[in-house]
């Protein structure tokens, strides 16, 4: 079971164009990782980091990206995300950086760190609103966020090992 | 010590120096190019050289140097002949000691 673990990093990406959000997308930010992951750690990171790499969720809309890798190679990874500066898509490049929210062993703890952390965020981004319209719309989204098990957005995926 | 199969031109200290950071940066990246490395000799007639790397990062730079093939387009190759955290015992190589 330990032989296989695999550890889950949560992200945001963040970029003053808004433009930046269209190409908020698997393919394009799995490449700008592996280019980072080269830049710094070279041929040998490349290929240490992209044993199990996949971009596991993402959300455009808040930037919130999950990114997989082997526990071995999750230091070599992290280490190498400050280093993403853009994200290009359709020979466009939108500068950028990622913000490295939580690392975790599962998806689930994840799931669990993201609810909570976009609790926090609706409610710092309510005491920043300046107008009332904003504001009426971010306490109705207050007040009708819950955890159900319906809702839950993103694949449960057990980890074998019980580490969490 | 290095192995050109030809007589091309032969490089310098510095360019030697600039060959193995090229090496540690293609294979280990920025981190592997930033590693502490020190040419304590260099001889440019048979291209040997003591080179000087903390003790965690051998494993980085023999890598390095081991799959490193190309020097300005010639085929090139990286012999290590030995190892030591001693500097004297590179002096005389253990294996070539006869035994009377």
């Amino acid at each position: 079971h330990a032989a296989l673990s695999r550890r889950y990093v949560l992200c945001e990406v963040v970029s003053e164009d808004p433009r930046c959000r269209q190409c908020i997308e698997d393919r394009a930010l799995g490449l700008a990782v592996r280019d980072a992951i080269t830049r710094v750690h070279g041929d040998y990171g490349l290929a240490c980091c992209s044993i199990s790499f996949t971009v596991k969720y993402l959300n455009a809309y808040t930037g919130t990206v999950l990114l997989r890798c082997r526990k071995d190679s999750y230091r070599l990874l992290c280490s190498a995300l400050p280093f993403v500066r853009f994200l290009e898509s359709r020979g466009q490049r939108y500068p950028c950086f990622l913000n490295t929210l939580h690392v975790g062993g599962t998806i689930r703890t994840c799931q669990k760190f993201l609810i909570q952390y976009n609790r926090t965020q609706l409610l710092r981004l309510l005491q920043n609103c300046t107008n009332e319209e904003e504001r009426q719309c971010i306490q109705k989204s207050l007040l009708s966020c819950s955890l159900t098990e319906e809702q839950s957005q993103i694949r449960d995926e057990e980890d074998d090992d019980g580490t969490e | 010590r290095r192995e050109l199969p030809d007589g091309g031109a032969r490089p310098n200290a510095a360019q030697f120096k600039q060959l193995v950071v090229t090496a540690l940066r293609e294979l280990h990246g920025e981190v592997g190019a930033a590693l502490p490395v020190d040419v304590l000799t260099y001889e440019e007639k048979t291209l040997s050289a003591i080179l000087r790397v903390i003790s965690s990062g051998l494993v980085k730079l023999w890598s390095a140097l081991t799959l490193l093939g190309f020097y300005q387009n010639r085929r090139c190759a990286f012999r290590v002949l030995q190892t030591s955290p001693f500097l004297l015992a590179l002096s005389g190589n253990s294996r070539e000691l006869v035994v009377d």
